[in-house]
């Protein structure tokens, strides 16, 4: 059997009323060419439009779809050469016009087209992959119009020209200018590029590259980038009024070429306006300007950042460098926390609080505020100069701004535990001669710095507030238990200091007149009665007294003393004059502070309680003393200050620094064991390394001060040398 | 008066070959693109101007069956889905007509 017969489907033609009649596609297609050419001569008033949708419906459906196409072809590319001619005579300005008129009236003849061949653009057109109606229209346009030899270059140069001269300030008709740049837009993104853009940006970069360099020639820093500014802004606008959008990103890069990036380095550095001369003078305005400008080339703020930060470190290094400066801390100080307002209220007004810029400033401070050894010492001495006086009658809040300011010097330092040892020396000179003024901002500075540094860094800070209270309680304790009547005898005020919490240096009492010590040994043992197990030290370095005296015409006074000066004095008591060997002998004041206690008793103007033989500056040891009869004061209290540097002197600061140095050894080395007890075995760079990283927080260690600290845990058989390889460590459990 | 004008001009005519005319809505007219682009065309067509058009190849009966498609398929468009039956012996003349209106 053979398989069933395939049977071909076929779909006849449905049977239409209208005869073929071999000249039928001939004439209907004079009907549309007629139409065709009523459209573009403005007389399509009376077609209709279904007669015309007709006919092309039926050529297409009779298979005469190539003789349409082609027809329309032929009919549009003549009457396109046409209006190519009256284009081309068009006489100078009305050029464009002409252009612009023509071009809407074939748009619009081209919508007509479109809509009656609207069956053709359905179904041929896609069937036998031709361009589309609309679309052909516009190639048609683009060949014959404006690749048109005699129209190409003349719409270009009238285009640059109209540019150009808006460029110097006149008038043109933007209008007219954003329809023909539409144009040329519609006609395809290449065409606009390769027939306007590229040359546009071409001409532009010339013009700008010669009139930046005429700027530069004339006009300062911050008026040439005024000017770069409004160029810029005015393509922008060019931009938004009758160009591409995408044209802006172009043109702008050229503008920042020409205008900036080739002329960065010597704005920046221009003389007397450029970049440093604007820091110095607050230019806000101009370095805004500036910021804007450059954020917009590459490299740009970097170069910004880079002369910020030298020009600072260099002012800050003269700054803190200046022995003038040393002199007075305070003023030190302030100079720097001046310097800082200034340049951060220059980079949150001018350079939109940029955080490269932040760290720019911070890293400048941290450089050379360390360029200063004493910085640590001034910034304390900074503190206390506030919290003894400065900060009087200033509000909460004020107090806090001032306290923040100085913790923001504070965390720039790198040895912060000499900062802690200072501000401990001059915490503690405060509290014990109750010259805090406010107990609220002492305790708010302690925690910043507990936030700052951790618990560990303000611990003894602490501890000497509670003595403090511990001490008042103690005081109060004392007097309510003595029963006898305490008016005749001197009023004792103790402090009782923790040993280790203090900055105290041990030194050995000086004997206290008689009436004292009756006092004091009551004390004692009230004390000792309460606390057992304890011990007493009397710091006779230490303390003040108000002494009542009366001198030679009956004045009396009120003289507010150191301890030592008040045992001095008391022994004019029984004696008129005494020698020095004869105080020294009986008070046992050692040599350098006796010496001072009587130069500030004697040779102080105006505090001149003692009369000194022979009369001159400096005390001898052969000097006597006597009772100033003849002494007068305007006050009824005296107050008699020690001669105390507040600085510290050359030989105290060595001191210090020692101090210092020792302190840091333990650290160092329980550093060291943390490290290694974790690691077991490391070399001698990678210890120092993690030494310094985990400490910094605290002081910046010295490698050479690590390396002798391991050799003492090796002594100590804390670690060993690799036995192989001598570089290596190796912890010891 | 005005009022009339108005409603003109948003009713359009719709004559068949037979002559039979159809006073429909624009809106439902331009359910056809072909219509549409008849009535919207710039340049002025005489349809435009009108607001009528002649169609010599479609019968009235066809012509009609269009218009009340014309106003199914608003309704559908506009979420109302009912059935629209066409009579099985025009089917064919239907479709040469949607192919030519377009719709």
């Amino acid at each position: 059997m053979s398989a069933p017969k395939k049977r071909n489907f076929k779909i006849e033609a449905f049977k239409h009323r209208v005869e073929i009649d071999p000249k039928y596609a001939e004439k209907t297609w004079r009907i549309l060419e007629h139409a065709i050419h009523e459209i573009y001569n403005h007389n399509a008033s009376g077609l209709s439009f279904e007669e015309l949708y007709r006919n092309a419906y039926n050529m297409v459906l009779h298979k005469y779809g190539e003789k349409l196409y082609s027809g329309l072809v032929a009919t549009m590319t003549s009457h396109l050469k046409e209006i190519s001619r009256s284009i081309e005579a068009a006489q100078g300005g009305l050029f464009l016009e002409e252009l612009n008129r023509k071009w809407e009236e074939h748009n619009k003849a081209l919508q007509m087209i479109r809509d009656i061949l609207m069956y053709m653009d359905r179904t041929f057109v896609p069937i036998n992959h031709k361009t589309p109606v609309h679309e052909l229209g516009l190639n048609l346009w683009r060949d014959n119009i404006i690749y048109s030899s005699k129209i190409q270059m003349r719409l270009l140069d009238t285009l640059l020209e109209l540019i150009q001269r808006e460029r110097t300030g006149e008038v043109i008709n933007r209008g007219l200018m954003r329809n023909i740049t539409k144009m040329l837009m519609d006609l395809g993104s290449s065409v606009y590029q390769e027939n306007f853009e590229k040359p546009f940006l071409d001409v532009s970069a010339s013009f700008y590259s010669l009139e930046s360099q005429e700027f530069i020639e004339c006009c300062d820093c911050g008026e040439y980038l005024k000017k770069a500014e409004r160029r810029l802004n005015e393509e922008i606008e060019r931009v938004s009024h009758y160009l591409d959008k995408k044209s802006e990103s172009k043109i702008t890069l050229v503008v920042e070429t020409e205008m900036i990036a080739n002329h960065m380095q010597r704005l920046v550095h221009m003389e007397n306006s450029g970049l440093v001369n604007m820091l110095v003078d607050d230019k806000y305005e101009d370095l805004s300007r500036m910021y804007n400008l450059f954020r917009r080339v590459p490299e740009g703020l970097s170069m910004i950042r880079e002369v910020m930060t030298t020009h600072l470190r260099e002012t800050g290094r003269q700054l803190v460098t200046d022995p003038d400066r040393l002199k007075d801390p305070v003023d030190f100080v302030q100079h720097l926390l001046d310097a800082k307002d200034k340049y951060d209220k220059i980079i949150s007004t001018a350079f939109n609080n940029d955080k490269a810029f932040q760290n720019g400033l911070n890293s400048s401070f941290e450089y050379f505020i360390n360029l200063n050894n004493r910085s640590p010492e001034f910034i304390s001495l900074y503190v206390d100069d506030k919290l003894r006086k400065g900060l009087k009658g200033f509000s909460e809040e004020d107090v806090e701004t001032v306290l923040d300011k100085v913790m923001m010097l504070f965390r720039y330092l790198q040895e912060k535990d000499v900062f802690e040892k200072y501000y401990k020396q001059h915490l503690a000179k405060r509290l014990l001669s109750g010259k805090t003024i406010s107990d609220d901002a002492e305790r708010s500075m302690i925690v910043k710095l507990k936030t700052e540094c951790g618990y560990q860094f303000t611990s003894k800070l602490e501890g000497m507030f509670t003595d403090m209270k511990t001490s008042q309680d103690t005081m109060q304790g004392f007097y309510a238990s003595q029963s006898f009547d305490t008016g005749d005898s001197p009023t004792l005020a103790v402090q009782v200091l923790t040993t280790g919490s203090w900055p105290t240096q041990p030194s050995p009492p000086c004997n206290l007149p008689a009436e004292i010590l009756g006092v004091c040994e009551r004390f004692r043992a009230f004390y000792l009665g309460t606390h057992t197990g304890r011990r007493l030290t009397w710091q006779t370095n230490m303390g003040t007294a108000d002494l009542k005296a009366t001198f030679g015409k009956g004045q009396k006074h009120e003289l507010n003393v150191s301890t030592y000066q008040m045992c001095i004095l008391m022994l004019f008591n029984s004696s008129d004059h005494l020698s020095y060997k004869e105080i020294i002998q009986a008070t046992n004041i050692p040599a350098a502070d006796l010496k001072r206690c009587l130069q500030s008793l004697a040779c102080v103007k105006g505090k001149n309680v003692l009369r000194k033989e022979p009369m001159s500056k400096d005390i001898a040891e052969d000097d006597a003393f006597y009772f100033n009869d003849k002494f007068t004061s305007k006050f009824f209290k005296v107050k008699i200050g020690t001669v105390v540097a507040q600085k510290e002197s050359e030989p105290e600061k060595q001191e210090t620094r020692q101090r210092v140095e020792e302190d840091r050894k333990p650290q160092i080395e329980a550093a060291i064991v943390r490290i290694m007890k974790s690691r077991r075995v490391l070399d001698h760079n990678n210890i120092v390394a993690e030494v310094t990283k985990q400490l910094q927080a605290r002081f910046l260690p010295n490698p050479v001060v690590i390396k002798k600290r391991i050799e003492s845990l090796i002594e100590r058989e804390f670690l060993e040398r690799d036995k192989v390889d001598r570089k290596l460590y190796r912890y010891l459990a | 008066m005005e009022e009339e004008t108005t409603k003109k001009a948003e009713m359009v005519k719709l004559i068949s070959a037979e002559g039979f005319e159809f006073v429909i809505d624009k809106q439902a007219a331009m359910v056809s693109q072909t219509i549409r682009n008849m009535l919207t065309s710039p340049g002025g067509f005489s349809e435009t101007q009108q607001g009528q058009v002649t169609f010599p190849e479609i019968s009235t009966h066809i012509l009609e069956k269009i218009c009340q498609y014309f106003y199914w398929s608003l309704q559908f468009a506009s979420g109302k889905e009912t059935e629209f039956h066409i009579e099985p012996e025009i089917t064919l003349d239907l479709m040469m007509a949607a192919n030519y209106l377009h719709c």
